[in-house]
């Protein structure tokens, strides 16, 4: 019993009764919800059987495939990951190691609001620019595309990625970088050869969360998608619109609700959705930690303070 | 943690009772929120944007001639507001369709109630640039023919040598039920040609006035100078998408604008229902382009509204 209650802690105080419940009761919610999905997406598995992850059409009452939708999830989010990672990494650097502090601090806060920024926010920018944007740029009949999701995740995510990066790098301890400079080591020499390697886990931890909210990210996909639940063709034509799980879920949730079979494929798509939005969650925050603690603990308490601002980004997702 | 509670639990138990006090009182207000504004009147209701327009409106004056009731209104398309007012969500259910027999099934025991405001009529819409290149009218086949994705470009049926982008609807929405009843015959037709999927009217219409070379449905009422209505040849005849067309009856593509309330309906549902019917509120029917039910005589109850075979 002592792995689950410390015997120092004095257990007849009403508020470690009262926290302890409050834990029980949000630990519980995560299991709630995961059950919840799993008891009312089985009909669905056993009427469809594998077919709902191998078909290719979704029509309400017919057959339901989640195969379309989990191939634009991944495209939409692969491909803004392809955008935001050099912009993102660049400026996380830029701010990082070279940025006077002051000026650190301006960034920092700037791109800390811009993470709290809506998606419909960014999803109103997309319908009404972005969209526009594209089908003018690339010659295209229509702008609500693959594409056009994509660009606009890559800039809703920009911010959680950046500044999440930056902390990994700034938890790096000042005396690497002052050893190395006595070393006689160039600026860029630092920056490669010493700080990011050490800083790695920890940005790779930030690309990951920043993936996790672009996966899960509804109503900005919605307006700029297409809305088709079909894979292009060819396959690799991400210039066709598409459909991601978050979006066909947040279209149809309302019409299909205790309407049978069709409600069950939602919900079995939303368990999809969870179980890949989970497992990059989880990689993520458990590099994030490894990497900021690893850091940490070599240094004297300098990077710690960066630690409120990863968990608030953290709670986000 | 352990080290802190016992140092400091006098101070502590003061802000943690505060903290609690304050929870819980959040906690229960949401908790009973809904049950009094309920006490106090509250209507809800929701469903088809195309009725939107007219039942916020009429929300509007009623609320302000009837303190003590509140009408709020939502969207999310026919589905959903049968869908709501059949599971209990909503108190009044707007649909621009008649129910399917699957739904006529599945809500019996509230035994919902299908009241007539309006009537209303949809287009065949094509974006501007379209529509100034000369495609003015389309047959039934043609129309068929785009959606089904045998004819991909304006050129096939006399326009622009351009792409086609086939706009769709969410296959729950009123609208795309009566179309779809009229081009394929079936209204949850299956269309293959579709490029975009589109769910309010207010969306559909967004994208199409964007688009150089769309073509979509939507209700009359939400045509302006970017989005077009197409007429519609039957035959010799070139029936133009107008009022006076929808009023003599020749415009095929029509239907009822619908308000469901269960069997049990709260009186001030059904206050709001008569007032709604009353000659105020058929006004602002009319003032929304849409035809009002009082100048056909005879019933509102469901299906038989004069002038529509």
């Amino acid at each position: 019993m002592r792995f689950l209650f410390d015997p120092e802690v004095n257990w007849k105080h009403p508020f470690v009764l009262l926290t302890g419940l409050t834990a029980v009761i949000a630990s519980g919610s995560v299991v709630l919800l995961f059950l919840f999905l799993i008891v009312q997406s089985l009909p669905i598995f056993s009427a469809m059987g594998l077919e709902f992850f191998s078909g290719s059409d979704w029509i309400p009452g017919e057959s339901y495939s989640v195969w379309p939708l989990v191939y634009g999830s991944i495209t939409v989010t692969g491909l803004a990951l392809v955008w935001v990672l050099p912009l993102a990494l660049g400026s996380a650097l830029y701010t990082s190691e070279y940025l006077p502090p002051r000026w650190r601090s301006v960034v920092k806060a700037t791109m800390e609001l811009l993470a709290g920024v809506p998606g419909i926010l960014f999803g109103l920018l997309g319908v009404s620019f972005l969209a526009v944007w594209v089908q003018d740029v690339f010659g295209l009949i229509d702008g609500n595309t693959l594409l056009t999701a994509s660009f606009l995740l890559a800039g809703m995510v920009l911010p959680t990625i950046m500044t999440l990066a930056e902390d990994a790098l700034r938890a790096v301890p000042f005396e690497y970088r002052e050893i190395a400079r006595a070393l006689g080591l160039t600026s860029s020499e630092i920056t490669f050869g010493v700080v990011l390697p050490q800083a790695l886990p920890g940005v790779v931890g930030a690309v990951l969360l920043g993936l996790g909210r672009a996966m899960g990210e509804t109503v900005a996909v919605m307006l700029v998608i297409g809305g088709l639940d079909r894979l292009p063709n060819p396959w690799f034509d991400v210039t066709q619109p598409g459909q991601s799980i978050p979006s066909k879920l947040g279209r149809e949730a309302a019409e299909a609700l205790g309407s049978g079979l069709h409600w069950n494929a939602l919900i079995a798509s939303g368990l999809v959705l969870f179980l890949m939005v989970m497992v990059i969650s989880l990689v993520g925050t458990r590099l994030l930690n490894k990497g900021n603690k690893m850091s940490r603990e070599d240094c004297c308490g300098v990077g710690g303070g960066n630690e409120p601002s990863v968990k608030i980004l953290v709670g986000k997702n | 943690m352990g080290d802190i509670l016992r140092t400091h639990s006098a101070c502590f138990s003061f802000w943690s009772a505060t903290c609690i006090l304050l929870a819980g009182g959040i906690a229960c207000s949401i908790f009973f929120l809904p049950s009094f504004v309920i006490a106090e009147g509250l209507i809800r209701s929701g469903g088809s944007t195309t009725v939107l327009p007219v039942v916020s409106k009429a929300a509007a004056h009623y609320n302000r001639s009837h303190p003590g009731v509140r009408v709020t209104v939502s969207g999310g398309g026919s589905g959903v507001g049968i869908q709501g007012v059949g599971s209990g969500l909503l108190d009044i259910g707007l649909a621009s369709r008649e129910m399917t027999e699957a739904e006529k099934k599945k809500f019996r025991e509230r035994g919902l109630q299908v009241h007539v405001i309006g009537r209303d009529a949809v287009a065949c819409v094509v974006s501007s640039e379209i529509y100034e290149a000369g495609v003015t009218a389309l047959t039934r086949q043609q129309i068929r023919a785009i959606y089904e994705g045998r004819i991909r470009n304006w050129q096939e049926v006399g326009g622009p040598n351009r792409q086609i982008v086939v706009i769709d609807k969410e296959r729950h929405r009123g609208t795309r039920h009566v179309f779809m009843d009229y081009v394929f015959g079936d209204p949850s037709a299956h269309a293959a040609g579709v490029r975009l999927v589109t769910g309010s009217n207010n969306e559909e219409q967004a994208k199409i006035a964007q688009s150089h070379s769309a073509i979509g449905m939507l209700s009359f009422a939400w045509m302006n100078q970017e989005v077009r209505g197409l007429g519609l040849i039957e035959g010799e005849r070139i029936i133009q998408p107008t009022q006076g067309n929808v009023d003599n009856g020749s415009y095929p593509i029509v239907r009822n604008l619908n308000l469901l309330l269960p069997a049990k309906a709260a009186p001030e549902a059904q206050g709001f229902l008569a007032f709604m019917l009353s000659e105020n509120g058929q006004s602002i029917v009319e003032d929304l382009h849409y035809v009002p039910v009082r100048q056909s005589e005879g019933s509102h109850l469901a299906g038989e509204v004069p002038g529509i075979q």
